[in-house]
Parts: structure tokens; sequence; C-alpha cells
């Protein structure tokens, strides 16, 4: 009789298990009722927020003249560099014109988020930023970190919403050499801490150390032409078909303070 | 000696125990920190008397559940699991030496992982850090002071 207690709360857990992993029934359930944590999300991260404010207001002048000019010298250096991409995106658009090419370069607009210090899943590799649906942040949208693909937005609440990295094992992106062109698909893998595999390469395929694969944009879910990942091993497992392919993101994960998501087209 | 109602201490133990489980550490602690609500939950399940208690760890699991982007379910069903196991070995838990309550308390937090890792086998594949091995371990050491505090707090 003791353990036929507990058999109808254990019922209801497998079958919204049931529901939420093969179906999306609970999706909106879920966002709504996250909404409702919004105030633990904020207790939690209130902290470093304190942190952060009191590291603001403790700078010195000093610092921030030195701060100063040390980003006047950068964005000199980026305009620099913003003038060589601009000639190369015409260049790209007069040789599209004459080989009647449909492929264009990516342009879309951002929006800068802070990643908040909420822990999410330890199964999972997630993370939060502080900006949500009130900010236009929608599910499904990319997130972008200073040197490639970060992940992509599963959930937004008004003030918050939650990314789901590349490394995580959910997560498959189509990819393509940067050097060659050859096609693939990426997938995280959890039981290394930062890692991504390439799946579905021909073992005949030219793979090197050190190639850098960007995403290919089929599927239309990832823009393309976003940097992924560099290749950290490469082999050819006896009689299998495919490359076993070991990936880095170019992104440290753990190092992540901001993010850009990448809203709609411009 | 006075002692709250076993709702309002479930609640400041959910509140602290939600607040414990979301603060962001290093990928390699994480994965092998305790499972704060199934620790304060036991607390609660040990030394306050009230009914409906699968449906107190029903709940609590889908608030974790929302709380860090699981599967909906997955923590609840861990929750009531360990929960069967811990109102068998009540009365003995009760008056035990705090070793013997690790072992219980490691014990649960086993059952709680096997459930979770299987739901995640099932639903997304077997790919995780295996450091979270370790979080029963983790949560029999802390034990003795969780259980210090939150003795402070139940009076």
């Amino acid at each position: 009789m003791r353990l036929l207690k507990p058999l109808l709360p254990a019922l209801i857990a497998i079958i919204l298990i049931v529901l939420d992993a093969r179906f999306s029934y609970l999706d909106n359930l879920k966002r709504n009722s996250n909404t409702l944590l919004t105030p633990i999300y904020f207790l939690v991260d209130l902290p470093a927020q304190m942190m952060s404010w009191v590291s603001d207001k403790g700078s010195d002048t000093d610092q921030l003249i030195s701060e100063n000019e040390q980003l006047t010298n950068e964005l000199f250096e980026l305009k620099a560099k913003l003038q060589i991409y601009n000639n190369l995106v015409l260049e790209n658009q007069k040789i599209s014109r004459l080989i009647d090419a449909s492929y264009t370069l990516p342009a879309n607009a951002v929006k800068l988020a802070r990643i908040k210090s909420i822990s999410q899943s330890r199964l999972k590799r997630q993370l939060v930023i502080n900006k949500g649906s009130n900010d236009n942040i929608l599910t499904s949208q990319i997130v972008l970190g200073a040197n490639g693909i970060v992940g992509q937005v599963i959930q937004s609440t008004p003030l918050y919403a939650t990314v789901q990295l590349t490394t995580d094992p959910t997560q498959h992106i189509p990819v393509k050499n940067i050097r060659n062109g050859a096609r693939g698909i990426t997938k995280g893998l959890a039981s290394n801490e930062s890692g991504m595999k390439v799946e579905f390469m021909p073992s005949a395929t030219d793979v090197k150390l050190g190639d850098i694969f960007v995403t290919s944009g089929i599927g239309g879910t990832y823009p393309s032409g976003y940097p992924v990942g560099e290749v950290i091993e490469v082999s050819t497992p006896h009689n299998e078909a495919f490359l076993l392919i070991r990936l880095k993101p170019l992104e440290d994960m753990n190092t992540l303070e901001f993010v850009l998501v990448v809203s709609e087209p411009l | 000696m006075n002692r709250q109602r076993p709702q309002i201490l479930l609640f400041k133990l959910t509140l602290i125990s939600a607040l414990l489980s979301a603060i962001s550490l290093p990928a390699m602690i994480q994965s092998a920190a305790p499972f704060w609500m199934l620790i304060f939950f036991t607390y609660w399940l040990i030394y306050a008397e009230t009914k409906a208690v699968y449906s107190f760890a029903l709940l609590l699991g889908l608030l974790l559940d929302l709380l860090h982007g699981n599967v909906f379910g997955q923590n609840a069903l861990a929750l009531i699991a360990s929960t069967v196991f811990i109102l068998n070995v009540k009365k003995s838990f009760y008056v035990s030496n705090l070793s013997t309550q690790q072992v219980y308390v490691f014990v649960a937090s086993l059952i709680y992982l096997f459930i979770t890792i299987c739901v995640h086998w099932i639903t997304q594949g077997f790919d995780f850090s295996y450091l979270i091995f370790l979080t029963p371990l983790t949560g029999a050491i802390l034990w003795p002071i969780v259980y210090f505090l939150l003795a402070k707090l139940k009076h």
C-alpha cells in the first residue's frame, strides 16, 4: 500500500517527460511558467550585478582614460579592417553578378546581450542572457561571440533568454570547410567539456588539422559564413565510411561576457 | 522550542536550494555539485510531519526542471523515487548518527542520479560529463554542513 502512494505522481512525471521530449505540447506552459521564475534569476544574478556595479564605480579616472585610449585605438584598427571588408563585399557582389550566382554574404541586425551568472542543467550546455522577448529576442535566433558562433536561443521570457550552446549534444549545425567547401554536420560532445565532432564526411574528404569550419547555411536555421570551430583531430576509423573529426569551438564559452543575438535581416 | 509549520520550512528550503542550484559555477564543479534540492528535501522529509509528500516532490521537481531547462518531469521523477527510499528509512535516519545519515544521503543521491541519467539517455542519448558520477559522493560529504545549517534555520 505504501508503494502505491507515489505511483500517481510518478505516472504524472512520466507522462510529462513523454509529452515534453516527444512532442511540443508543453512549450507554451514552460515559457509562461519560466516567466514566474524571473525573481529567482534576478536574486541569483544580484551578487554578480553588484560586483559589476562596484567595479564600475570604483574605477579611477586614470584607468578610465587608459581604457578609453585603448578602445579608441582598437576602433581605428577595426575601421581600417572594415574598409578592406567593404571592398571585399563590393568585389564579391561584382563577381556574383558576373557569374550570376545566388550566393550573397549575410547581413543581419544584431543585439548586444550580457551573459548572466545563472547556472543551467548539468546535463546540458546552456546559458542565460539578459535580453528577452521585451527586446525582441525570439526562439531560434542565432547567438554570436567575438570569434564565432555561440549557439541558438531556445527559450525567451520577457527579461531573459536561454541559449543552447553549439557544444550541446542536441545541437546540429550544417557546416562547410572554409578551405575546400567540404560539407558536414557538427554535433556537440557533452562528455568533452568544450568539444564538437563533425559527422557524415566521407573518409576520402580532404580535411587537415587547423582547418576552419563555418556555417554552410543549408537548412536555413543558421545563416551561412559564421565561424564554428577549428579541426583538432582527424582520423579514419577502421571499416568506417566517414571520417572522425573533432572540432574545438572558436569561441571560448567559459570566458564569454557579452554576446550578439542575430535578429531579423537588415 | 518554537518549531515552524512544515510548509513554511519547505518554502524556505525550496528557495535556498533553488538559489544554490542556480548559482553559476565552473563547468567541472557544476557537474559534480550535489543535488541541492534532494538534500534539502531529505532534511524536510525527516524532520517535518506532513502528508502529501509525493505531491510536494512532484511540484519541487517540476520547479527544478523549469529552472534548469531540463526535460519537464525529469527531476520530478527522480525526486519522487528518492523520496520513496528516504521514507522507507525515515525512522532509522532520525535516530542515526551523522555517518549513517551520510550513507542514506549517498543512496538517495544515487537513485536520483540513476533516474536522471536514464531519462537523459532515453530522451537525448548517453552523452554527458562523467564528473556527474561524483554527485552522490559530494552530496554525502556536504550533508553534515547542510544538516547543521538547516537545524539553525528550522528553529
